[in-house]
Order: structure tokens, then C-alpha cells, then sequence
């Protein structure tokens, strides 16, 4: 009965989405408001009706409800409760829920925050923001419905996807999807500004903390599925390219290459078509992702159930959504130049220019090695798959490219600079991470690959030092404090600046992380008995005894196994798994990991003979992999202190002081982004 | 009309034409190429000799024929059951292992049999093309090809375990004893 009222409570939903998508027209066209507040009730109800039908869902998981087939197909009743409730997202039906719920909470926040101070963008925003509600609540009431019920009510659910009884896979899901339906939200302001005519830079500015949140949401859930995937499929690393994991990773490149480009549209007045162009395309690949998640086009480890009818809907659904935002885009492009040319190409506004270039090349490079084998099989030439040597090879540079330009663009001035001042701003880092090459050599780092990637990081390191010590000691000269103060002044004094410098920390930080987890990773896979030892770099790691084990709803075996450095001590104790989950009779292997300083020791048994008298071990030793997400950790801390710097900091902190004039090392680069 | 509002709608349609037809091919591409049909012959460059080596040549033996990867990781996790399948019938004229480099480029995978050791031949699949010919749908993939050319079984993934004793009892013993497999 619950369920039904759950069931129920979605259709309304779905009656009113349409509701939301019809009346702010009615209102635009007749000049009544009362229309227009139509379309806000309609979308404040439709979060709590959502709401309720997850709830319902939730209910159902809790009580067992097997006649339920979805909760059945995800469930079980061995599963603890925390993963009872997560199977509501562990597959197809349930995650659409889950991302319309999202769709709802955020369009009813954003009218909510947003509707006295933006009542012009009010109409299109709701109605846009229902017409996508109503095209994922179709599909889900039609097509991929999670309340439908069997008439046979099985004794015990299916179990969820052992894989998927991940602490981090239970997150990993929401977080990608707050990202995606994030982005709807700058999305529909863009298209409110190409409705209304209105465009000029307002709507970037009230969507900057929207961008930054979905931004962080879908870094977080990348990042969350690379920690998943590293420690759970047990293969070592984090990251395979799959169709996938690139359909998340391409609306994540160009929302960055979007965050980069709009500073430029709001100091200079430049890029207006390109930036509305970029938050279109990032939300269309939000889309474009999940038709081809969810429709089966590509083949991929993340497989949903294919069915073509389900495609056919999503399809018709992107296109109506590309024409719909692409066509207005086109139709309102002659409206739209730029009031300002780029003076030189040594700017700022030109390195964002690079910037964005660079990111639209990696973009364009994911894009088609994704695309790629589905179009070649729709040409009818043959079969193919592109494999991570392609992305490896051809995205490196671009990655470079990148951190380079991240070393020059903060510290060149807008609209026009001087190949002096780009010596004076280059020359340093330059140095330095010149001079860093044979260091690294003689270290043993003799990878051609790792020593340009380190000397690049090291080149943007030295001027973001570089940039916060002169800051720190202008700071400290002027008020008469200590450098370390001076550096807290720096850095509160100007706190988007600060941000973003921090967020480019990050970025270096994972860089390091993931050439050293690459490169220089050591990977022993030898069939090993108790009592014999295997050697992994410095370490030793012995097989002390081999035993069966059971879980709540797994049984299998575990290997002892204990790790030596060369001094012959013992390091620790690992235990990895070999795991058969029952209900499914899904094997899976369960790594164990050593934390060495930032560096793991990471161990998996592929496989253990029947009698447990000898297994297979692959043992890999991987330098500094946590940087990769301690990378990630301070890129988030950097869009946090961001979104918050308002709060953390006070609106205007630096009123009554001067701001400083001069930024060393060259007077005329002394422009402070506030 | 500038030029990239000709373009931009051009790609729209493109893309939902692949999508399109995408819909309706087969995504995740059960090969043709099944048990019990003749294999078929290729002609591919040796990895170290470089000279053309042909599937044909080994007219007459049972031939096992291992798809694999540098940068596969169950690759590597398979591979010393492929060394010791082989040690274990390379003196049996009517016994041959041939690898299938897929994907991959030279120096890789010559550094790759120099880590995990050699004592088989492989060809480089440079165009995917023996690939696409087997239906290869990843890496590892192997089969089995019994004396008159016919594909008699195929593995995806890799070669451990029951997979492994499957295949030396199950279809190598067989094979080489001229018998015909059951199941």
C-alpha cells in the first residue's frame, strides 16, 4: 500500500512537471504573474511528491517487500541495512528515481533562492527545468518503472551487486548525479538568458556557486569511483577509460573548461557565445552520458540492462534537448558580439583562451575514442575498441599543456601584456625546473615521460610560491607583521584568488600522484604456497597460511600474509580475500592494503586452489597513489572555501584597506582578482 | 551565417544518427566467429623476426591462439599458465601456442615478455585485424584450434585455475589425441 502511495505520488509528479512546463509560458505570453507562481507551486510540490515516492521505495527495501521487482532484483535480506537502502540506486529503475529526485530538490532550491532576486529568469527556468523533469519521469513511469510489482512473490531478494556493497560505490552514484543535475541549473539560467534576450553577464554571476557545487559534486563522485575501482575490482588502478567513466569525465572537462572561461566574460565582457556554447554542451553531455549508459549503445563494465525502447525514448528526448538549447543558441548568436576584442595574444583573457582550447581538445579526444567504435560499427566497417594506450598517449600532452598554462595565466595581466613581462613571469620556473631535470635523474627518475610531467608541475609550483611569498612579504612590510601572517593576510585578503590557487595545489598534488602510481608501480603476480615469501621492491612478502572464511552473505578464503622491509622487520599484517557472494554466485577479490608514507602495498588473491594449499598473489607496490586523492581532497577544499568564501571570509573583508597596488615580480601584472 | 552555425546543427544530426543506428546494433557483440566453425587464416608480422607468419602454416596441429595486451592486467595474471601450457607440450610436433599482440606497440610489448618471460611465438596485430576476424571482444581471449582448422573452444579472460585445468584436460589432452570434445 505504502508503495502504491509512493507510486502514486510520481504520477501526480508527473502531471505536474507539466503543469510547471505549460503555465510560465501562459504567463510570459498573457502578462500575468499568477500563472507564473502556477509554475513555482508546482515545482515546490513536485520535490515533496518525488520525495514521497522514494520514501516508498525505501520502505519497501526496509520491510523485504520481494513482490516489488526491482527491490527485488537489488536485494536481499542478508544485506545490512545500509546497502538495503543504497540497492535503491544500485540499479537502472532506481538511480532514474534518484536523479528526478535530484532534479527536484534542486530546481525547487534554486526558485526558492532565487526568486525575488531573478524574477525576469523565474518562467524559463521553471518551465525548462520541468520539461526535463517530465521527460525523466516519463521514462521512469513508462518505460523503467521501480514500483512495478510480480504477481509471484519471491521468498528472498536477488542481492545487490556484490561490487557494489562498497561503502564509496554507495556514494559514488548520488554524488555523479548532484553533479549532472547540478549543471541543469547554470544550464537553465543560459537558457533563460536566450529566451529572454537578456544577456548580459548577470546569469553567470548568479549561477557561479551552482557551477562550482555541481563541479565539486562530479569531481567528488570521479574521484570516489577511481577509490572504488582501485581498492574493489582489485586490478591496481584507478582510472581504465571505460565508456563510462568518459561519459562523467567529459561534461567534468568542459564545466572546468566553463569555470575557467566565464572569469573572462565577467572581467572583460568577452566570450558570451562561447560560455553560454560550454554550459549547454556540459549539460547535453550530462545527457548524452546517460543515454549512453543507459541505452546500451556501448559495451562497458557499468552495464545497465539494454533495451531499445528505453534508448529510443532517451534519444528522442536528447535530441529534443539538443535542437531545443543548441537551435536557441544559433537563433540568438547575431545578437551576441562580443563588445570587446581580444587586444593581444599575450593576456590573460588569451591564456584562457589556450585553456579552453586545451580542455576542448581533451574533451573532443575522450569524445571520440568513446564514440568511436560505435561509429564504426554504424558505417559498417569493422569492429573495433579503443584501448587506454590511445588515451595515454594522445591526452599526456594535453594534460601539460594544461598545468603549464596554470604556471603563466594567474600571473599575466588582462588585455594586454609584454613578452618582457612574460619573461619576467617565466623565468623563474623556468629555472627551476630546468634545474630540477638532472636532480630527478640522478634520484632514479630516468622516465622521459615522468621527468617532463614533474618539471612542468614544478614550473607551475615555483610560480605559485612564487606569487604567495611576495604577496606574504608585501602583506607583512605594510602592516608590520610577521611573513607568516602576511601570508594569512595574502591569502584572506583576496579569497578567490586564494581559491583557486588552492584548487590548482590540488591539481599538481594529483599530477605527482598519479605519474608516480603509473610509472614507477611494481606489479609481482606469482603462484605462492604458506611459508614462501615473494619479493615486491625493498619489501617482503611472505604467506604465513591460507583459510577458509565466511562473511553475512560471502564465503571463501584468506590468505596471512606478512610484509618484511629489507631490515628484515615486520611491517604488517595483510589479509586480502577471495570471496564467493552466495545469493549471486559472484566471486570477487577483496585487496588488502598497506599504507607505506603515502605509497601502497597492495594485495589480491585472483586465486586459491580448493584444498587452500597454494594461491595466486598479485602484489603491487604503488609509490605515492594517495596523492591522488589527497590531489583531489585539496581541489575540493579550493572549491569549498569558493562557493563559502562569503561566509568564511565576510562579504567585503577588504573594505577600509587599500588593496595592494603592486604585485611582484612585475609591476603591471599587479591585477588582483576579487 | 557563420560557419559554425552550419556545423554545430551538422553534427547534431550526425550524432543522432549513430546513436540511432547504435540502438539498434549489437552493443555488446556476441562474435561470429563460434565453436565449431573453420578459423579464420590471418597473415601478421612476427613480433621479434618481424617476418609474416600465417595461421595456415600450422595446418595439422592443434593450435592455441592467445589474444593479449601490454596494458592488460589479466594478461599478466594469466600469463605463466600460458608459459606453462606451453612447457608442457612444446615438444609435441603437433602442438603450437602463437600470441596475438593486440592493440599495442612493440617496445611495450617486448618489455611486457622480457618482465613476465617468453617461450612462445607472437604476431602483432597491427590494424586489429585478426582481432575483428575473431570477434575479439577484449583481452585475454584464447582458443583452441584442432588439426583440421577448426575452432573447437574459446576463453575470455584469463587462463587460471579451473579454466586452466579445463583447458590442458578438457580440450588440449583431447585434441592432440584426435578425439573430439564433449559438450
Amino acid at each position: 500500500m505504502i508503495l502504491e502511495i509512493g507510486h502514486f505520488a510520481v504520477i501526480t509528479a508527473l502531471v505536474l512537471a507539466v503543469v510547471g512546463m505549460i503555465t510560465p509560458w501562459v504567463g510570459l505570453q498573457t502578462k500575468n504573474g499568477a500563472w507564473v507562481a502556477v509554475g513555482r507551486q508546482a515545482v515546490t510540490l513536485n520535490f515533496f511528491l518525488i520525495s514521497i515516492g522514494m520514501l516508498a521505495m525505501v520502505y519497501s527495501y526496509v520491510t523485504h517487500d520481494y513482490s516489488v521487482k526491482y527491490v527485488f532484483s537489488t536485494s536481499n535480506s542478508k544485506l545490512p541495512i545500509f546497502y538495503k537502502v543504497a540497492g535503491l540506486w544500485g540499479g537502472h529503475e532506481g538511480s532514474l528515481l534518484g536523479w528526478a529526485w535530484i532534479l527536484s530538490l534542486f530546481c525547487a532550491l534554486a526558485v526558492w533562492i532565487h526568486w525575488r532576486t531573478q524574477p525576469a529568469v523565474m518562467p524559463y527556468l521553471i518551465s525548462i527545468e520541468s520539461t526535463l523533469l517530465t521527460g525523466f519521469l516519463l521514462l521512469i513511469l513508462f518505460l523503467s518503472n521501480p514500483f512495478e510489482r510480480t504477481l509471484f512473490i519471491p521468498p528472498d531478494g536477488k542481492d545487490l551487486n556484490p561490487l557494489l556493497q562498497d561503502p564509496a560505490m554507495v556514494i559514488h552514484p548520488p554524488m555523479l548525479y548532484l553533479g549532472y543535475v547540478g549543471l541543469s541549473i547554470p544550464y537553465s539560467f543560459a537558457m533563460a538568458a536566450l529566451f529572454s534576450g537578456r544577456l548580459s553577464e548577470e546569469w553567470i554571476k548568479v549561477t557561479q556557486r551552482w557551477t562550482l557545487f555541481a563541479w565539486l559534486a562530479l569531481t567528488t563522485g570521479i574521484l570516489m569511483g577511481g577509490y572504488w575501482a582501485y581498492y574493489e575490482l582489485g586490478w591496481g588502478g584507478y582510472w581504465g577509460w571505460d565508456p563510462v567513466e568518459n561519459a562523467s569525465f567529459m561534461p567534468w572537462l568542459i564545466a572546468t573548461a566553463f569555470l575557467h572561461s566565464v572569469m573572462v566574460q565577467e572581467t572583460r565582457k568577452m566570450f558570451m557565445v562561447w560560455n553560454l556554447f560550454l554550459i549547454i554542451l556540459a549539460f547535453s553531455l550530462s545527457l548524452i552520458g546517460t543515454f549512453l549508459v543507459r541505452s546500451g549503445v556501448l559495451s562497458s563494465v557499468h552495464s545497465f540492462a539494454n533495451d531499445p525502447g528505453r534508448g529510443i525514448f532517451i534519444l528522442a528526448f536528447l535530441t529534443f534537448m539538443l535542437c531545443l538549447s543548441f537551435g536557441m543558441l544559433i537563433f540568438r548568436s547575431s545578437k551576441l558580439k562580443s563588445k570587446v576584442e581580444m587586444e593581444s595574444f599575450l593576456s590573460r583573457e588569451a591564456i584562457f583562451l589556450y585553456n579552453n582550447l586545451f580542455f576542448m581538445i581533451a574533451f573532443i579526444i575522450v569524445f571520440i575514442g568513446t564514440l568511436y567504435p560505435l561509429f564504426m560499427e554504424v558505417m559498417k566497417f569493422q569492429k573495433v575498441s579503443v584501448g587506454p594506450p590511445y588515451y595515454n598517449a594522445v591526452f599526456m600532452p594535453v594534460a601539460w599543456g594544461l598545468i603549464l598554462l596554470m604556471g603563466i595565466g594567474p600571473y599575466i595581466p588582462w588585455r594586454k601584456s609584454s613578452v618582457a613581462s612574460l619573461k619576467g613571469i617565466v623565468t623563474l620556473p623556468f629555472f627551476v625546473a630546468f634545474c630540477s631535470l638532472p636532480l630527478f635523474y640522478l634520484v632514479g627518475i630516468q622516465d622521459i615521460y615522468a621527468l617532463l610531467a614533474l618539471s612542468i608541475t614544478l614550473f607551475t609550483l615555483t610560480a605559485i610560491v612564487r606569487d604567495y611569498s611576495a604577496l606574504a612579504k608585501m602583506w607583512a612590510e605594510r602592516d608590520g607583521v610577521s611573513l607568516s601572517r602576511g601570508l594569512a593576510r595574502a591569502f584572506r585578503q583576496n579569497p578567490r584568488k586564494s581559491a583557486g590557487m588552492l584548487t590548482h595545489l590540488g591539481v599538481l598534488v594529483m599530477t605527482v600522484g598519479i605519474v608516480f602510481s603509473t610509472l614507477f608501480q611494481t606489479e609481482k603476480i606469482q603462484v605462492i604456497k604458506p611459508g614462501e615469501t615473494l619479493a615486491l621492491n625493498n619489501y617482503q612478502v611472505k604467506l604465513v597460511e591460507l583459510y577458509p572464511v565466511t562473511g553475512v552473505n560471502w564465503s571463501g578464503y584468506e590468505g596471512l600474509f606478512e610484509v618484511y622491509d629489507k631490515n628484515k622487520r615486520l611491517v604488517t599484517v595483510l589479509r586480502p580475500q577471495k570471496r564467493l557472494y552466495e545469493v549471486s554466485q559472484t566471486p570477487t577479490t577483496e585487496a588488502a592494503i598497506h599504507q607505506i608514507y603515502t605509497g601502497h602495498i597492495f594485495l589480491t588473491l585472483p586465486e586459491v586452489t580448493p584444498d587452500a594449499s597454494s594461491a595466486r598473489l598479485r602484489a603491487l607496490h604503488n609509490p605515492l597513489v594517495m596523492w591522488v586523492w589527497y590531489g583531489g581532497g585539496i581541489m575540493g577544499l579550493g572549491v569549498l572555501m569558493n562557493i563559502f568564501r562569503g561566509f568564511i571570509f565576510g562579504p567585503s573583508r577588504n573594505k577600509g584597506v587599500t588593496t595592494p597596488a603592486v604585485v611582484v615580480p612585475i609591476p603591471d601584472n599587479a591585477e588582483i582578482v576579487t | 551565417m557563420k560557419t559554425w552555425q552550419v556545423v554545430l546543427p551538422l553534427l547534431i544530426v550526425c550524432l543522432v544518427v549513430v546513436f540511432y543506428h547504435g540502438l539498434y546494433g549489437n552493443p555488446s557483440y556476441i562474435p561470429p566467429v563460434i565453436i565449431n566453425t573453420p578459423a579464420p587464416d590471418f597473415a601478421a608480422p612476427e613480433l621479434y623476426e618481424g617476418k609474416e607468419m600465417r595461421l595456415s602454416d600450422h595446418k595439422g596441429k592443434v593450435v592455441v591462439l592467445n589474444f593479449w595486451a601490454s596494458w592488460c592486467r589479466e594478461c599478466a595474471l594469466e600469463h605463466s599458465s600460458l608459459l606453462e601450457v606451453n612447457r608442457r607440450y612444446e615438444n609435441d610436433p603437433q602442438f603450437v601456442m602463437i600470441g596475438v599482440n593486440y592493440q599495442d606497440k612493440e617496445n611495450l610489448a617486448k618489455e611486457y615478455l622480457e618482465k613476465h618471460g617468453n617461450n612462445f611465438k607472437h604476431v602483432r596485430d597491427y590494424a586489429g585485424k585478426v582481432s575483428i576476424d575473431y570477434g575479439i571482444y577484449g583481452v585475454p581471449e584464447t582458443f583452441v584450434i584442432d588439426k583440421e582448422g577448426m575452432i573447437r573452444h574459446k576463453s575470455i579472460g584469463p587462463i587460471i585455475g579451473e579454466s586452466y585445468t579445463h583447458l590442458i584436460d578438457k580440450v588440449i589432452e583431447p585434441l592432440l589425441r584426435g578425439e573430439t570434445l564433449k559438450g
